[in-house]
């Protein structure tokens, strides 16, 4: 899903070359609503991730070594908060490697490790009977319902909803963002995926989580079949690679305090201070590592976290890329169309309206709409505008005859695509007769660096020469 | 023929990771070697 915003980053770095957050960019292009409405679901989702991340880390903790839950998350907190205080973006961009390496590295020992250590090949004869009918079925409609289609929905909004993605976007050489993208699709993907495949064996192996908690799966399997030198390899894989994701969410929060509440919205963008904007960030890292640790202490379902924020962004996704294409977007109708999609969202996403009769069918119809809109997303960027029609109604038309009538079952799909649907619809109706067009030269006119570093260098430079 | 499809599926995850990896590695270093050679900080 990761490739399927690359074309979109193309274009968000060509308007804005300048930018610093997705939210920056919204307040240059519509206004202030439109960038703190982008700016709190950034908050919100950072949050949310980075919480997620110590509760992985501290379950990994408490099973792998002596450590508690509760000691595990503050010593992952207080390490990842120490080195990016002290560097901030930097920190993160120079630890992300040694990360990368930990984290990929992991998947390429730890997984054949483990297949070997458990039984290998045998393990799928002997333990078959372990699984239920459609867990054994490959194209199993139960899984790609409950967690498949959620997740590509989810994803494919993490881009526009999470800053840690637009700041690499922003930051990344604009040559490499082809290669960049790819890399990190092929690369993410396999991963992920990788990861998962602890999850079937530890199924054919009849393996169940401790306490009833699907968090504590993956170290279980790890500390069941690793040899203690590899269980600590792994632990230390791990948590590398959960701190990565941490100091990425730490580093987004405090652009976001920075860029977009201090420095647009408090002082002001010509009356910014550089040095008051850095202690805005540190202070932001700070409280936002506080409060990530006060929600781990709940020890929630982590995919249930992601897949919650994913679709929560899913109502900023059709807003903010037409944003960038369509010149007759305009703040109202972002605002308006991005809360509408909430209030729908949510009642849909926790089954707070009994879903039998009309009103089921009416979300099954409006979540059919929300496929069309998830297709020509996708396909708008690689293909352009009419090509994208075509695959979303078609998709749409396609998904009708299997969806409706039953999709509102699945609650965490439906909450997903009607929010895509609804923000769609009503930003479209809001603007498909707007008269008044935006020129989308004013964006890089209006965003700049926040100090005159740049300028100083130029000037300092020119003094040498002569 | 169902078990050896399922060997592979498992497996195939880490060589693609591998291969991902040994990318990253080599345009890591190649960039810090550049770096290096022109006096300037990598990032």
């Amino acid at each position: 899903m990761i490739l399927f915003i690359y074309p979109f980053g193309r274009r968000i770095r060509k308007v804005a070359p300048k930018a610093h957050t997705l939210a920056e960019v919204m307040y240059a292009r519509h206004g202030r609503s439109s960038q703190l409405m982008l700016a709190g679901s950034n908050i919100v989702g950072s949050l949310i991730s980075l919480t997620s991340n110590f509760i992985a880390g501290g379950a990994l903790i408490a099973l792998l070594s002596p450590f508690s839950f509760g000691q595990g998350i503050i010593v992952i907190a207080a390490g990842v908060l120490l080195y990016t205080l002290w560097s901030g973006f930097r920190a993160s961009v120079l630890t992300d490697f040694a990360q990368v390496v930990a984290m990929l590295g992991a998947v390429v020992v730890i997984i054949p490790a483990v297949f070997f250590a458990a039984g290998g090949p045998d393990m799928f004869e002997q333990g078959a009977q372990n699984l239920t009918p459609q867990q054994s079925n490959f194209f199993s409609s139960d899984a790609f319902l409950n967690q498949g289609a959620p997740y590509i929905a989810a994803v494919l909004a993490y881009a526009i909803g999470n800053q840690t993605i637009a700041q690499r976007l922003f930051a990344v050489r604009e040559d490499l963002i082809k290669k960049t993208f790819v890399t990190a699709t092929v690369g993410y993907g396999a991963t992920i995926i990788g990861i998962g495949m602890l999850g079937v064996m530890a199924l054919y192996l009849g393996l169940t989580p401790a306490g009833g908690d699907m968090n504590n799966i993956i170290p279980q399997m790890a500390s069941t079949y690793l040899h203690p030198i590899l269980i600590a390899v792994f632990l230390i894989m791990i948590i590398g690679a959960l701190s990565s994701t941490a100091d990425s969410d730490l580093a987004a929060l405090s652009s976001i305090m920075m860029a977009d509440v201090y420095g647009q919205n408090i002082a002001g963008k010509k009356k910014a201070n550089p040095k008051t904007m850095l202690l805005v960030g540190r202070v932001t890292m700070i409280v936002a590592t506080a409060a990530a640790l006060y929600f781990a202490s709940g020890q929630m379902n982590i995919l249930d976290m992601l897949v919650f924020v994913g679709a929560l962004w899913g109502a900023l996704v059709f807003p903010v890329i037409a944003s960038f294409y369509w010149e007759k977007v305009t703040n109202k109708a972002f605002t308006v169309s991005v809360l509408v999609a909430l209030a729908v969202f949510i009642p849909v996403r926790f089954e707070w309206l009994p879903m039998n009769g009309a009103v089921g069918i009416v979300t099954d119809i409006v979540a059919v709409v929300g496929i069309g809109v998830v297709l020509g997303l996708m396909s708008f960027g690689f293909f352009g505008l009419k090509p994208a029609k075509i695959i979303g109604a078609v998709g749409a038309l396609a998904a009708a005859p299997f969806a409706i009538g039953f999709l509102h079952d699945y609650a965490v799909l439906t909450g997903s695509l009607v929010a895509y649907a609804v923000s769609t619809g009503v930003c479209y109706f809001m603007c498909f007769r707007n008269s008044k067009t935006f020129d989308f030269g004013l964006i890089q006119q209006r965003i700049g660096d926040f100090d005159n570093r740049a300028d100083e260098e130029a000037v300092e430079a020119a003094a040498a020469a002569k | 023929m169902e078990t050896f499809v399922l060997t592979l599926y498992v497996l195939v995850w880490p060589l693609i990771v591998a291969g991902t990896l040994f990318g990253i590695c080599k345009g890591f270093f190649k960039d810090w070697r550049e770096a290096r050679q022109e006096g300037r900080t990598l990032i």
